[in-house]
């Protein structure tokens, strides 16, 4: 049975290539695309929790305006405990993120200010990596800007600014910060609005010794962070702390996801219907020109449901052919892609917001090629049921005189 | 089934075959005979005579309209497809004017192929279907595909898997039709010789008079109805 069908998939040479093909190029293209978008994705994911957000953030739970929270944890130090008893974090630190004018003689600008412990932090988010003149913090009074907001203040390596933000008793905490390095990461809204200065300056200056205002962790594996954020939250229990994953605070970048997802998802059913009309069309075609042949066969004996199972053992194969030879095309365009990159404009448009690579690095997501290669095999044998039906239901004599 | 030892191996009852359409066409108008085991029985008639019509209906790929066909006593043709398709594959053999094998199997595949639905091990069949092409003088075309073979050593392949699973009667609607006619009397000769040697019962139609006068019984129809008939000594 397996070698007729075999044998009869390649009758027409051309025709089962063709359509094989089609099947084929159809599923590397799905692959393509799940793997593009899923890569856009972790990217992203990537960069905005490894620039500023953090995988996991602990913050007060008063706190409306998660990015900015105004509201400050006095004692993180059990937060701290509880953070180092937990082995799938990798690091953890408390900050202030805060928004405060920074001034030079020249003139005053708005700033988001982030206060950091500049070793820890380094494990946490990639900031230091972007240096582009200077170094990167090491303590003291230290600041670390944006090259496009030192240009704008008119600020010089070793130069001083005075930053002014709101201190605990309400007056209008200041203090000089000698700018110790710049970086560039290409996005706008961190090159041009962000400062980088050590914690305890910035906790003395703000009247605020030890206190924080959120606590950032970044864990060894990113897909962990609702299990963590759900043993902390228990560990925490009591404590005036809220636990918070990424999806919390970037929840711009969830609704990107489900948009991308959404759109993948009517690129799919768009190929699996040209694959569907494709196959059933063939079927037809060569079930047609072989009536005569079932004719045979069943006045020789064979049942009814064994032409069903003969037609459906080919569809198959050829299914089987196709999803192969696309899964291994596939493979092949995600591979190439993943060592020479893939330049995209996408990129650019993230970068406003973030620092983000304008060429990505396609991964395989083998989850959902996996999902795209069963289904394009369910489609090849379900495109067969309706002509291999009929050719089952076939009458014997009216077989027979088909020519 | 039973098997009366009396009840002829086929017997046709009153068999009539109206064809629905538009013009409603009776193929075959209330024919009856029977066919008794070891026969060489031809259906003679013209063209349009319906012959095969007749054929389609004993062997069980056609329902009658009207009437019966009785296989060693048993009526047959209201089984389900199934049943059919098992009857066949137990008692029949089908021999077709033309294209009658598979393309893509070789000469001893499509022999086996009865055997193949049957259930038979590969190593039985093999053998089976080797001495049934040895039968036919084609023991040594056995692995080629159709499409090598001559028209009259296509028609041979065919007979030889029409008695390879030994079935007690081999149906054959003008198997020598796209023979010219010296392969054609090659081929009536061995279908003979299996009827003699072997006791194939054979039925089998033709409007070509060399071709009838090696029948041993002549059924002749026209017009769908039996119009005489004779038998020869052999
Ligand atoms: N499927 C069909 N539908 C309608 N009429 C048919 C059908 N098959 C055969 N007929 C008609 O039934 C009659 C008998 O046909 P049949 O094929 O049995 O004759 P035949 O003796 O085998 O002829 P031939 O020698 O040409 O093969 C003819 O008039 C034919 O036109
Ligand atoms: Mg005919």
């Amino acid at each position: 049975m397996l070698r007729l069908a075999w044998r009869n998939v390649w009758r027409n040479r051309r025709r089962s290539l063709i359509n094989a093909a089609s099947m084929a190029f159809g599923l590397a293209a799905i692959m393509f695309g799940q793997s593009l978008m899923r890569s856009l994705q972790s990217q992203l994911v990537e960069k905005s929790t490894g620039s500023i957000t953090g995988q996991i953030q602990i913050q007060d739970p008063r706190v409306e305006q998660m990015k900015m929270p105004d509201r400050f944890i006095k004692d993180p130090a059990p937060i701290a405990a509880a953070v180092a008893r937990d082995p799938r974090v990798l690091a953890g630190a408390g900050r202030i993120t805060l928004t405060s004018l920074i001034s030079t003689p020249q003139t005053s600008v708005g700033v988001l200010v982030v206060a950091v412990d500049p070793a820890v932090q380094e494990r946490i988010t990639d900031m230091s990596r972007y240096v582009s003149s200077g170094r990167y913090l090491s303590g003291g009074k230290d600041l670390y800007l944006g090259d496009k907001l030192a240009r704008r203040l008119d600020l010089r390596l070793g130069e001083k600014a005075v930053i002014m933000a709101q201190a605990a008793d309400g007056s209008l905490g200041a203090d000089v910060f000698r700018l110790v390095g710049t970086f560039h990461t290409a996005s706008e809204s961190f090159d041009n609005s962000i400062a980088y200065v050590p914690l305890p300056a910035f906790q003395a200056l703000l009247g605020r010794p030890g206190q924080i205002n959120n606590y950032v962790l970044k864990l060894k594996d990113l897909d962990q962070v609702d299990a963590v954020r759900d043993s902390l939250e228990s560990a925490l229990k009591g404590r005036p702390v809220r636990v918070l994953t990424w999806k919390d605070i970037d929840h711009e970048i969830l609704g990107v996801e489900q948009f991308q997802d959404a759109i993948l998802d009517v690129v799919l059913v768009v190929v699996f219907a040209i694959v569907a009309l494709g196959i059933l069309n063939t079927q037809l075609m060569s079930l047609f020109e072989r009536v005569r042949e079932f004719g045979v066969l069943m006045s020789i004996g064979a049942r009814p449901r064994w032409i069903l199972r003969l037609i459906l053992t080919e569809s198959a194969l050829l299914g089987a052919v196709g999803v192969a030879a696309g899964t291994a095309v596939g493979a092949a365009l995600i591979w190439h892609f993943g060592r020479a990159g893939l330049p995209l404009p996408v990129g650019q448009a993230f970068s406003y917001f973030l620092p983000f690579p304008s060429v990505i690095y396609l991964r395989p997501s083998w989850g959902a090629h996996a999902f795209a290669c069963a289904a394009v095999f369910a489609i090849a044998l379900l495109s067969a049921l309706p002509p291999a039906l009929r050719a089952a239901r076939l009458k014997p004599a009216e077989a027979l005189r088909h020519v | 089934m039973s098997k009366p030892a009396h009840a002829p191996l086929v017997e046709v009852r009153d068999v009539e075959k109206i064809y629905p359409g538009g013009t409603k066409v009776a193929a075959v108008r209330g024919v009856s005979f029977s066919v008794a085991r070891g026969e060489f029985t031809a259906l003679a008639g013209p063209s349009g005579s319906g012959k095969s019509t007749l054929l389609n209906v004993i062997g069980t790929l056609d329902r009658p309209t009207k009437g019966e066909v009785l296989f060693e006593g048993a009526p047959v043709s209201r089984l389900g497809a199934d049943q059919l398709a098992d009857f066949r594959l137990r008692a029949l053999g089908f021999v077709f004017q033309a294209y009658n094998l598979v393309p893509v199997l070789t000469a001893v595949e499509n022999v086996e192929y009865p055997l193949v639905l049957q259930g038979a091990g590969y190593a039985e069949r093999r053998r089976e279907a080797l001495e049934a092409l040895r039968r036919v003088g084609l023991d040594k075309e056995a692995d080629r595909l159709p499409d090598r073979l001559s028209g009259g050593q296509q028609q041979r392949v065919a007979v030889a898997r029409a008695i390879v699973h030994r079935p007690a009667l081999v149906l054959a609607d003008e198997p020598t039709a796209n023979l010219d006619s010296k392969t054609g009397a090659a081929l009536l000769e061995l279908m003979e010789e299996l009827n003699r040697e072997a006791g194939v019962t054979f039925l089998f139609s033709s409007h070509d008079p060399a071709v009838l006068s090696r029948a041993r019984r002549v059924v002749r129809l026209a017009d769908g109805a039996l119009a005489g008939e004779e038998t020869r000594d052999a």
